[in-house]
């Protein structure tokens, strides 16, 4: 019998060795020494580092020709000229804010993570990330100073008055235009002179049979609208979110009478049927808001004419929305001085290769027009002014810990009912606005 | 990249010769207490499951039953808030009941319309079709693809326009009553409707094969005798297919009223106006919104609804399910 235990021991054995092999065929597990901010021997990656490195973890949520950049462009140089420390890469594309939510819940979260602007203030206020506000100052690197960053944009990453991240790009929204549409009806193209009433006049002489002026689909933001009216979603000090406003309603109401109305824009079922940004790029559509990073090319690859302008002014300013992303570092990173030090050279790295940078200093035409492979200069390098101009109105959300909750019922109970007919712009904002308010408590 | 494979490739052995010592263990351990060499050696070989029961079933159910009764909000450790997440729940959660209004209406009209048709299906499959093992592999092929391919699939069907093919071909039809064909997923009245025809894509074809097998399971002898005594079809169909089968029917009715109150994939893979399903909120609450006490609070509530629902089919079954050699008393 003692034999024949035996014998069944090793083919479960076997068996359990063949199941656990081939699971572990969907996860190549990052070596074990490389635990936060702990020294380990380098791996992976490109660079034969020395053994004293201490081994950083970035996670994002690049997909494979992103991931392939930032390694080559600014991972390979950090690790190569950096003495202490080398940062490894772990893209996550799908499922990001699962994943890294669940690692950090495990305690298997990496050093660095990307987050997109309403994202910092909730993980900052759950007590996750490392506060940096007295690291930052000791290093000498104008990334490293937040003065140097645009102040509308660098707020993302304040949660109480203190600093939990980095900036490294900040998208301003443009209005880019197909000038052949603008051409064939004669009209003029449009420049920083354009307000609300130009544009939406405009966009109605621009659509004619299956060609629309203009397209919307909740893209760009109602948010960019109510701050060009004057409004605000939530005020600066986070403490309310006075939609109801007569300058939030008159941004909302703007932005209802442009959203799926026919005589300037595609309707819903159009945009769902031959595509949002599509329609635009097969020369359907004649302006398009798009962030400043946006290429365009037709569906057989050939790069077009299109140009860019600001975006029309708004009764009170001419305000743009700009996404902005941020490198923030785990709370239970083991070494924070050399964390905040390699924080600084990855951002240093990234902002030389995302447009638009959020450090001022690096805001300009020439850094711009250098980030763009060679495919895209002759599209982009008339693009620049705009975008370059655009800067200097750009401004991010202001965002609460309880944002994605705050921007579902935003949508659930305002703009959804709005664009659909289900209600006025006041109605509606006075009705969902103590709601909204409950959450920033 | 090799030396990370081998370190993962140490890993896993190392975790096989640590499941073989406690099978070694478990063995010699209670030999030592005197048990005979077979028993002795069946346990030991279940260590295995029974560890991976203990570690990945139920220790998560125990902890999301804790988790129920704190604030846990992922990324902070717990505080005990009793049952105030159940009281919000069955209180003041509106988007909870609206989602479950959705979801319990999706299981009152799939679970019953699908064992329908499949029977009806099934029964046509059962007159003799000649390459039925044909017949039997092409209704069971949409049940083996993946719910979200099935899901993005339908999304594309169910377009509101010329694209959307089941518009595009009924146009005619409701254009006959002066009406528009519904916008399906884009308008919140016809979101349900939407999800029902989906529905019946997988479980239509996986209902129907396992009908077919209780049908082929029929004794023949019985439609014979009931032939020999002047019955037709329908009588047939009535007094022996339809009792014959409801062992079947029970089983696909339990398992249809768990699956329909769990549904997910679909609903996470389009985007709907306004309510989705619960198990939808739930994961919204947990992995978006970052309350993870309330959602694991969510998951015990649905857990109880399927639990009712369920005992209520298994009482009732006495009542309509018939096995054979059963005495009634």
């Amino acid at each position: 019998m003692q034999t024949r235990f035996t014998r069944l021991a090793a083919i479960v054995a076997a068996m359990s060795l063949a199941v656990t092999a081939c699971g572990g065929t969907q996860s190549s597990s990052p070596p074990s020494g490389s635990s936060p901010g702990v020294s380990a021997p380098a791996s992976g990656g490109t660079s034969q580092a020395p053994a004293e490195k201490v081994t950083f973890r970035l996670t994002t949520w690049a997909g494979e020709d992103e991931a392939k950049e930032l390694q080559e462009i600014v991972l390979d140089k950090i690790n190569a000229s950096q003495a202490e420390f080398e940062i490894v890469h772990e893209a996550a594309p799908a499922d990001y804010y699962t994943k890294i939510q669940t690692a950090l819940a495990g305690g298997a979260g990496a050093d660095f993570l990307w987050l997109s602007q309403e994202y910092v203030a909730g993980y900052a206020s759950r007590g996750a990330l490392l506060d940096l506000t007295e690291l930052l100052p000791a290093i000498d690197a104008p990334t490293a100073k937040i003065d140097r960053y645009f102040p509308d944009v660098v707020n993302t990453t304040l949660y109480q008055e203190k600093v939990y991240g980095l900036p490294w790009i900040s998208q301003p929204v443009v209005l880019y235009y197909n000038p052949k549409l603008f051409d064939a009806a004669g009209i003029a193209y449009p420049d920083d002179t354009w307000d609300w009433d130009m544009f939406a006049t405009q966009a109605k002489a621009l659509t004619t049979g299956d060609q629309y002026g203009f397209s919307a689909n909740s893209w760009p933001p109602v948010h960019m609208f109510i701050w060009q009216a004057g409004g605000e979603v939530i005020t600066p000090d986070l403490a309310s979110s006075p939609i109801d406003s007569p300058e939030a309603i008159a941004g909302a109401e703007f932005y209802k009478s442009l959203i799926y109305n026919k005589s300037c824009c595609p309707t819903e079922d159009v945009l769902l049927e031959q595509g949002f940004s599509e329609m635009f790029k097969a020369g359907k559509v004649a302006m398009f808001m798009g962030g400043a990073t946006d290429t365009f090319e037709s569906a057989d690859g050939v790069v077009l004419d299109i140009r860019a302008a600001v975006v029309p002014k708004g009764p009170k300013s001419r305000t743009t929305f700009a996404w902005t992303g941020s490198t923030v570092v785990n709370a239970k990173v083991a070494n924070p001085d050399l964390a905040a030090k390699a924080l600084v050279a990855l951002t240093d790295g990234i902002q030389h290769w995302k447009i638009v940078s959020p450090l001022t200093d690096l805001a300009t035409a020439d850094v711009i027009k250098a980030s763009f492979p060679e495919k895209w200069k002759p599209q982009k390098d008339q693009q620049v002014d705009a975008i370059l101009a655009a800067t200097k109105d750009m401004r991010s959300f202001n965002v609460v810990p309880r944002q994605q909750e705050w921007d579902d019922l935003f949508w659930r109970e305002f703009q959804d009912l709005l664009y659909h007919d289900k209600g006025t712009a006041a109605d509606l904002a006075k009705a969902v606005r103590p709601k909204l308010e409950a959450l920033l408590k | 990249m090799f030396q990370w494979y081998a370190e993962t490739l140490v890993r896993y052995l190392l975790v096989a010769a640590a499941i073989v010592g406690v099978m070694f263990l478990t063995y010699r351990g209670l030999r030592a207490a005197g048990v005979r060499r077979e028993p002795a050696t069946g346990f030991a070989l279940i260590i295995p499951w029974f560890l991976g029961f203990l570690i990945w079933n139920l220790f998560p159910v125990a902890a999301s039953l804790y988790l129920s009764l704190t604030d846990y909000n992922v990324l902070q450790s717990p505080n005990w808030v009793g049952l105030a997440n159940y009281q919000q729940i069955l209180g003041s959660d509106e988007r909870f009941w609206a989602s479950l209004r959705l979801t319990m209406a999706y299981s009152a009209i799939t679970v019953p319309l699908g064992l329908a048709l499949a029977l009806l299906a099934a029964t046509l499959l059962n007159q003799g079709v000649r390459g039925v093992g044909l017949w039997r592999t092409l209704y069971y092929l949409p049940a083996i693809l993946p719910v979200f391919v099935t899901a993005l699939l339908w999304r594309l069907l169910l377009l509101p326009t010329r694209s959307g093919l089941v518009n595009s071909a009924t146009e005619p039809i409701w254009s006959l009553f002066g009406d528009s064909p519904p916008r399906w997923f884009l308008d919140p009245d016809t979101v349900l409707w939407g999800f029902v025809i989906m529905s019946f894509w997988g479980v239509f074809g996986a209902n129907t094969v396992i009908m077919l097998a209780g049908l082929k399971n029929i004794p023949k002898d019985l439609y014979e005798a009931a032939e020999v005594d002047g019955a037709g079809l329908l009588p047939k169909f009535r007094h022996i297919t339809i009792p014959q089968l409801t062992p079947t029917l029970f089983y696909l009715l339990v398992m249809g009223i768990i699956a329909g109150i769990q549904v997910f994939d679909q609903g996470l893979f389009v985007k709907v106006p306004q309510e989705n399903f619960l198990n939808v909120y739930l994961y919204q609450q947990g992995f978006t919104f970052f309350h993870m006490g309330y959602a694991s609070a969510i998951a015990w509530v649905m857990l109880v609804i399927i639990l009712v629902l369920t005992l209520v089919v298994f009482r009732s079954s006495t009542a309509w399910v018939y096995y054979e050699g059963e005495v009634k008393r």
